[in-house]
């Protein structure tokens, strides 16, 4: 029964599966699956570095206004003349500064993550249409659309992107010291302090690393619109949280996995794509997302209070 | 007879905290209540306040068989309980909380501020507490929050007032004043009944005493004719050492020196030094600066003045990274809330000092042998290494936050409180991990406010005053000799900090 509850985010994702193939002759078509696979990666990638914020008992609520200033920084660098790889490039840096600032803020200032994300998330998203003057970059090399649109031997390039990126996070949080700081800083912060780890640092690396994934999320959404959006990404943080929280990540901290976020992602993912197939009102939709994010929430906190 | 319990059981799901509770208070007694944790002290005391319902068995109130659907029934008859941990509202003032709840309302059903001000200074004064009906609760010391607890559970003709261990947060002075308190309501002809852990303070409150072992009563019998060691015996229910014996070893060189340490405001002028081998005992008042001398040797607050030495090298110690650098320890106060990972495997607290790992990458076969190692060692009871934290005994847990600088070589030790909310079994084991590693050359200082716990362990025995280093005693001193270093003749409680 025990293991039953542990793999009820995946049961459900099996079955959402299933439920969509027999509904709709629509999803089971490679053309469908590879454009869920393609909507989801971007919030998938982002909810990677979520999981590492959250499992750390923080939150990232700046993460859409770094994804836009991220795709936006990297496009105008390719619309400036920089070949493409440098373009990418910029636009992680771009990521990976906001989400080093924003750590550092939180951990020198001494203010929760939720009030400074809060802060950034405003402060980021004005800077990029400052920066923008609130116009999109269109000027971009037409290679450029294979990062969020091109295969490798008829597998969406995102998708592989993904697994790597899941790999690298899963190894992180599993096998590295980074990883199991995160978990005791996440766990009890103060208990960590006591064992002499440097919280400090290490809190901020883990934003750091959201930053970096976030702005290759953007790079990723920049590819598969073609331009760089000042205006991109909004409410996607809460989409993020929610992949982090379906997939049993604990806002309390020191709880969550790759497995996990991943599912939980892929859970919203058909979602939407089957409230698309299904012709739902996309008003409907939002309901129903927001919905499954409490079932899913409580049916875990059920699991939990029944394990102790 | 006031309440009579017959037989009373209680599960939760599969496990069953209460099999056979058995109890009679009378009106005009302290009766005791005692047994080590999860014995079901807790939820026989929360059946009889109407916060759980009994599975089966009989409770009788005046003669007449009750079942209280919640706190507000039992509260009619005439039933409070004082918790164990403060339920007030910190941001409201004394009077708004003393009537939380139950709110003096004017005829248009508004708060009537100025009648509940007026009720709250009356209680207050009847019963000669300390207290201002207008203070902000933030602003008092634990002695006074509990003293607002018991004018909420003593608002309206209580005649049976539960008290959950409500001296385990409070100083010997501010204990007094509660003793005085229960002593005063019980001649009133109030039914008291008083959970404790504390083996040196039940005899000057109690009457009777019901002892409770495994969710059953074993025993009542009457404090007067039955002995502490009798007493531990019921509550274990084997034969323990009551009196743990330390043989003391030969002191090697000195591994710790403070010299002239101030740490504002607590900590004052404070010089000492403890060897190799030997365990220092720390004894004075709740706020005597104990605890903030700890903090300020291991870094966790910053000392205005003064020196420490580690091992003959003088070091500089900032924050706890140079304390676990230079390999000092410390296992603090409030475990549950600074020593240990709840929610983390046993092996993660175990290495969380010292992850095996090369290049960052975790070293999981080192980590898995270190655990097992440590679990032997110091007798960890647990499933494996993979169990949660949180799970284990109180013992079991403060085992686990010592591995934790065990495992990382710490030879300097700082036991705050080592046995706080630990089993008296229990503490005998943490004793002897402390003799252990005494005997392989670490230096322990053991902050300690049970006396006897003190006398028992320490080789010799300092006593702090108002931050200040009131003297030394030898480990073969009295209790007496003890609380006169530490309590200045004037000296007052002051409820308001």
């Amino acid at each position: 029964m025990k293991t039953v509850q542990r793999l009820l985010p995946f049961i459900t994702l099996i079955i959402l599966f299933a439920a969509l193939s027999i509904a709709t002759p629509h999803f089971m078509t490679a053309t469908n699956l590879s454009s869920v696979v393609r909507q989801t990666a971007v919030f998938n990638i982002m909810a990677l570095g979520m999981t590492l914020v959250i499992i750390s008992s923080g939150v990232d609520l700046s993460v859409g206004s770094i994804l836009a200033m991220g795709g936006l920084m990297g496009t105008m660098a390719m619309s400036k003349g920089q070949p493409i790889l440098a373009g990418v490039l910029v636009g992680l840096l771009t990521g990976g500064l906001f989400g080093f600032l924003n750590g550092v803020a939180i951990t020198r200032l001494n203010i929760s993550p939720f009030i400074v994300t809060l802060g950034t998330m405003g402060i980021v998203r004005g800077l990029a249409l400052v920066v923008s003057n609130g116009l999109p970059v269109h000027e971009i090399p037409k290679a450029f659309s294979f990062l969020g649109e091109g295969t490798v031997m008829g597998v969406p390039f995102v998708l592989l992107l993904l697994v790597v990126c899941a790999l690298l996070v899963h190894f992180l949080l599993e096998h590295t010291r980074l990883g199991r700081y995160t978990f005791a800083i996440g766990s009890n912060v103060d208990a960590a302090i006591y064992a002499g780890i440097p919280v400090k640092f290490h809190t901020t690396a883990i934003y750091a690393i959201g930053g970096l994934l976030t702005g290759l999320a953007g790079m990723i959404e920049a590819s598969r619109l073609m331009t760089g959006q000042p205006t991109a990404g909004q409410g996607y943080e809460l989409q993020a949280i929610a992949a982090v929280v379906i997939g049993g990540g604990s806002l309390r901290g020191g709880e969550g996995s790759v497995v996990g976020t991943l599912i939980g992602g892929f859970i919203m993912g058909l979602l939407a794509n089957g409230c698309d197939l299904l012709g739902i009102n996309p008003y409907w939709q939002q309901v129903i997302i927001g919905a499954v994010i409490i079932l899913a929430v409580s049916v875990d906190e059920l699991r939990k209070r029944r394990a102790v | 007879m006031l309440l009579e319990l017959k037989g009373v059981q209680k599960r939760f799901g599969g496990v069953v905290a209460l099999r056979g509770g058995d109890l009679s208070v009378d009106a005009g007694e302290v009766h005791l209540v005692m047994g080590e944790n999860g014995a079901g002290k807790s939820t026989m005391m929360k059946i009889i306040a109407g916060l759980y319902q009994r599975d089966g068995g009989e409770m009788k109130w005046r003669g007449q068989t009750v079942n209280f659907a919640n706190p507000v029934e039992a509260a009619h008859v005439g039933i409070a309980m004082v918790h164990q941990e403060s339920l007030l509202a910190p941001h409201l003032t004394v009077a708004e909380n003393i009537f939380l709840g139950r709110e003096v309302a004017n005829r248009l059903g508004l708060i009537d501020r100025g009648a509940m001000v007026e009720k709250a200074r009356r209680l207050i004064e009847e019963h000669h507490f300390p207290l201002q009906a207008e203070w902000k609760v933030e602003r008092l010391s634990p002695a006074g929050k509990q003293l607002v607890e018991i004018c909420r559970a003593i608002q309206h003709g209580t005649s049976l007032l539960i008290f959950d261990e409500p001296t385990s947060s409070l100083s010997e002075a501010e204990t007094h004043e509660v003793f005085k308190i229960v002593r005063t309501l019980r001649d009133r002809g109030t039914g008291v009944i008083y959970i404790t852990h504390r083996m040196d303070e039940l005899r000057s409150v109690g009457d009777r005493v019901t002892i409770l072992r495994d969710g059953e009563t074993v025993h009542t019998e009457s404090l007067a004719t039955l002995s502490t060691a009798s007493m531990i015996r019921y509550m274990v229910g084997r034969e323990v050492a009551a009196l743990y014996e330390r043989e003391p070893v030969k002191p090697g060189p000195e591994l710790l020196r403070v010299h002239n340490l101030t740490s504002p405001p607590a900590v004052k002028d404070v010089t000492l030094s403890v060897r190799a081998g030997e365990i220092v005992g720390m004894a004075g008042l709740v706020g005597a600066g104990r605890t903030e001398l700890c903090r300020a040797i291991f870094g966790l607050d910053h000392p205005s003045a003064g020196q420490i030495w580690v091992d003959g090298k003088q070091v500089s110690i900032r924050g706890p990274r140079d304390a676990v650098r230079h390999g000092v320890a410390l296992i603090p106060e409030d475990r549950q809330k600074t020593g240990l990972a709840r929610e983390l495997p046993i092996s993660w607290n175990v290495t969380m000092a010292d992850i095996p790992a090369q290049y960052g990458v975790l070293r999981h076969t080192t980590e898995r042998d270190v655990t097992a190692k440590a679990i032997e060692r110091l007798r960890i009871r647990c499933d494996s290494g993979a169990q949660k934290a949180g799970r284990l005994s109180g013992g079991n847990q403060q085992k686990v936050v010592i591995s934790k600088w065990v495992s990382r070589g710490a030879r300097v030790f700082l036991f705050d409180e080592p046995t706080r909310g630990i089993d008296i079994g229990a503490k005998v084991e943490v004793f002897e991990v402390m003799d252990e590693l005494a005997r392989q050359g670490a230096a322990i200082l053991m902050v300690s406010s049970e006396l006897p716990e003190l006398l028992q362990v320490a080789d010799r025995i300092l006593v702090m005053r108002q931050g200040r280093l009131a003297g030394e005693l030898p480990g073969r001193t009295t209790q007496e000799e003890i609380m006169r270093l530490a309590t200045l003749p004037s000296s007052g409680t002051e409820l308001e900090q």
